[in-house]
């Protein structure tokens, strides 16, 4: 189920930004609450699971590996913490050093997954559409160079092909394979300003320049993309509110606190859980839609 | 309706004593589908982009064009933006954006219209081309059909009145070319689109259009209603040359008839004035005695990755020395594939290739292509790397190696600027330069007029009797019938037929030439217009004086 890509760009890009802002601040050793990164990493888990299902399967083990990693190294070089658990070479391996690595890992990983999640349902197109609503005429050059890079590549490689079954490029060395490129490169160059000719004639001829440009896109912005838009951006506020008023704060050192219980932080808590699971949500939603779509037929 | 005058018109490009366009007058109605031909080099090119205002190049320009009774320098940058489409002859090239629903809505977005009219007018062209399959794909996934078609489409989002195309067909194959052509002549014909288009390949636009413009040097040579004015040039040879085959037979006979356009009324026009008493020509005894085989494919698979299908699949031919081997066949049947795997720049996964008797893989790096063998690829522009036609050849050719025809007059031109055929005849000098024994042409006459494609033949002719051997794969049945030894078949990666060219398209009931097609069950085994010529006037007696 895909059903958070068909979602208006514009609101995926304000749901990632909120979802990975407040995930960035995990990462201050003031805010670094446990609860929150649970949220954080469990929902940007499941977001990227829901999506991909079995696929890419052996990358959640690299990035096991890391999370493993990132948690072991703060204890061998952070000594703060009263809860001693061993001794290496007359330094202390304490709790608190570890659960701050695994705390820190846990924000670094989740973030890592919102990333994920996010450059796979922000295409290109949907990343040209968001920047042409602001300016038109920048996101002509992106989507320009998005067709034109891969030309290039595409036109080199075949110059490359001819000129060797001509028998006029060679590989076997590295100063003929110098020799080569820079004479591939020189005639490529060419190539695009010759390129550039006809593409701009085909611009000119189909009026480009004449009036202000206006900016046509696939999508439309519908009444389900207001709601989650609207959900996010009173969501984010709430959490912000939470995190800057201090109310979730905790602390490592020297001694692990409680969480605090106040109604703001259970609030922000809420809040900060509903934000993490409403792309999993929606695609529940979805899911369970079209069963019983289907067992009515 | 008089949609377009052109008044007295005379165009010189900057530093040129020539006028490239001198004194040309005509008109164009609503509706009417012009064909303009003419050798290369005569200023079709030229005269095209005049009759469009964004695109006049460089240079001195007097006298008047009119749209719709207005001449088109008063009218707003936005009408003629809008009203005169323009198509030129690379597809790749013209393409902007990197999505297909993007480049359609390119030029309404020029225009500054609103989204929901952009939706409706892109919508409703994507459903007239039928091309939803691939409205969200990026282009570069696209055939060249596929991107000529598309940038058809957003032209005509934008509304034209009038559609003018500069060789539109020159880089497509001959499916692709016809599918082109026939979506014209669907939007000529639905929408009384007015439709200006220059051509080489005159087989299949002669029949849709009603009005032929022929240029010549500059001038106007004729202008009127196409079987009219194809019938005024019968004694023209240059122009004859490039006309459909029809066309062709007719003018070598004096008949006060009215001209064939399709086959069809040429078989009419054969079968009513010429009977067959005599049904075939006497053909010299094909070449039987055993060459030496000096490509030899046995039983070779290929394919580019483990996941794919089988490209080549126990594909098994020889080429004999000295013979000019052609292969036919439709797209993606693995035609090119089987030249790169002949020329060592892929590897089979199981079989042999020898090359002159040695195991292709036998030979050292680059051994291969110093007297051996060498590869024409298809986009010949990919052979040149220097900035003049002279730095070119100086640079491969070396000074005892003597070329079959002379390029000395182009010296300091850029290998981009020089004509189709003159830059296939300049790559052609590299590749030759190796000295090879066995040339492998990837589609030599692609884009080519009828006079280059000619001369790209007597010169390979040339060569063979000189004992290199030539294999070329080409879409250009009558250039196989013509020129080649041999041909064969390439159907799903491998050969499935092989033999002489009146014999093998003999054989062939659709994939023959146009010759052949007329003739079949009339004449055995006619299948060029000069054979054709030969066996009517045999049997003229009978039939018309």
């Amino acid at each position: 189920m895909k059903a958070f890509d068909n979602y208006n760009p514009i609101t995926i890009f304000i749901y990632f930004a909120s979802v990975i802002t407040i995930g960035m601040f995990c990462l201050n050793p003031v805010t670094m609450n446990p609860l929150i990164l649970f949220l954080s990493l469990s929902g940007a888990l499941t977001t990227y699971i829901i999506r991909n299902r079995m696929s890419g399967v052996k990358s959640h083990f690299f990035f096991l590996g890391m999370f493993i990693l990132l948690a072991v190294i703060n204890p061998l070089f952070n000594h703060n913490g009263v809860t001693v658990l061993l001794i290496i070479n007359n330094n202390p391996i304490t709790l608190e050093a570890l659960l701050y690595g695994t705390a820190s890992a846990a924000a670094i990983i989740s973030v890592i997954y919102w990333f994920r999640s996010f450059s796979q349902i922000m295409t290109s197109d949907k990343l040209l559409y968001i920047l042409g609503n602001i300016s038109p005429k920048f996101a002509l050059i992106l989507s320009m160079t998005l067709r034109y890079v891969p030309l290039f590549e595409n036109q080199t490689q075949k110059v490359i092909q001819a000129q060797r079954g001509l028998g006029l490029y060679s590989d076997t060395d590295f100063m003929s394979r110098v020799r080569g490129g820079t004479r591939v490169f020189s005639v490529m160059v060419t190539w695009a300003l010759e390129n550039g000719v006809v593409t701009s004639d085909s611009m000119t001829a189909r009026g480009y320049g004449i009036t202000k440009r206006t900016f046509f896109s696939i999508f439309k912005f519908r009444k389900k993309d207001i709601a989650v838009t609207v959900a996010s951006l009173i969501l984010f506020a709430i959490i912000l509110t939470g995190v800057i008023s201090g109310a979730i704060n905790f602390r490592f050192y020297p001694e692990i606190s409680h969480a605090q219980t106040t109604a703001v932080s259970v609030i922000t808590y809420i809040a900060y859980g509903l934000l993490t699971f409403l792309p999993a949500a929606i695609e529940t939603e979805e899911e369970i839609k079209w069963k019983y779509l289907k067992s009515k037929i | 309706m008089e949609i377009l005058k052109i008044e007295n018109l005379t165009f010189s490009y900057p530093l040129c004593e020539e006028k490239a366009i001198e004194s040309i007058s005509f008109s164009v109605d609503r509706g009417d589908f012009v064909t303009v031909c003419g050798p290369t080099g005569c200023g079709k090119s030229t005269l095209m982009r005049l009759l469009k205002k964004e695109l006049i190049p460089l240079g001195e320009m007097s006298g008047k064009v009119y749209y719709k009774g207005r001449d088109v320098q008063t009218l707003s940058e936005k009408e003629t933006a809008c009203s005169i489409g323009f198509v030129a002859q690379r597809p790749e090239e013209q393409i902007v954006t990197d999505k297909v629903w993007h480049e359609l809505a390119f030029g309404l977005e020029n225009m500054g219209m609103p989204q929901d009219v952009i939706r409706r007018r892109v919508s409703e062209m994507t459903c007239y081309f039928g091309i939803e399959d691939w409205f969200e794909k990026s282009v570069a996934e696209l055939s060249g059909g596929q991107k000529q078609l598309l940038n058809l489409a957003s032209v005509m989002v934008m509304q034209p009145d009038i559609l003018i195309l500069d060789e539109p067909t020159a880089q497509l194959d001959p499916i692709a070319a016809s599918d082109f052509i026939s979506t014209l002549s669907k939007l000529n014909r639905d929408l009384s689109l007015t439709v200006i288009i220059t051509e080489h390949r005159l087989e299949e636009i002669i029949p849709v259009s009603n009005k032929l413009f022929a240029m010549e040097s500059g001038k106007m040579l004729k202008y009127g209603e196409t079987r009219e004015t194809v019938k005024a040039l019968r004694n023209n040879a240059v122009f004859m040359q490039g006309m459909p085959a029809a066309v062709r037979i007719f003018s070598s006979f004096d008949l006060s008839l009215p001209c064939p356009l399709t086959a069809r009324e040429g078989r009419e026009f054969i079968e009513k004035n010429f009977d067959n008493r005599v049904s075939e020509l006497e053909t010299p005894l094909s070449n039987t005695e055993k060459k030496d085989a000096v490509l030899e494919f046995s039983d070779v698979y290929f394919k580019y990755s483990k996941e794919m299908p089988d490209v080549l699949r126990g594909l098994d031919f020889k080429v004999y020395k000295g013979e000019i081997f052609c292969i036919l066949g439709g797209n993606g049947s693995g035609k090119s594939t089987c030249l790169s795997v002949a020329a060592g720049l892929r590897r089979q996964y199981s079989g042999t290739v020898r090359v002159l008797g040695k195991k292709i893989k036998d030979y050292k790096k680059n051994e291969l292509y110093r007297g051996c063998i060498s590869l024409l690829p298809q986009d010949v522009q990919t052979v040149f790397l220097k900035n003049t036609v002279k730095e070119e050849l100086e640079d491969v050719v070396s000074k005892d190696h003597t070329l079959p025809y002379d390029l000395s007059e182009l010296n300091d031109r850029h290998p981009y600027d020089i004509s189709g055929g003159q830059q296939q005849l300049l790559a052609l000098a590299k590749v030759l330069s190796s000295a090879p024994q066995i040339l492998l042409l990837d589609e030599p006459t692609k884009g080519l007029d009828a006079y280059a494609k000619k001369e790209i033949g007597v010169i390979l002719q040339k060569l063979a009797q000189t004992g290199l051997t030539v294999v070329c794969v080409t879409h250009d049945v009558e250039f196989a019938a013509e020129w080649a030894d041999r041909c064969a078949m390439f159907f799903r990666g491998e050969i499935t037929s092989c033999g002489i060219p009146s014999e093998f398209f003999a054989g062939n009931n659709f994939y023959t030439t146009a010759v052949n097609r007329m003739t079949s069950n009339y004449y055995k085994n006619i299948t060029t217009v000069s054979d054709a010529v030969k066996i009517m006037r045999l049997n003229m007696n009978g039939g018309a004086e």
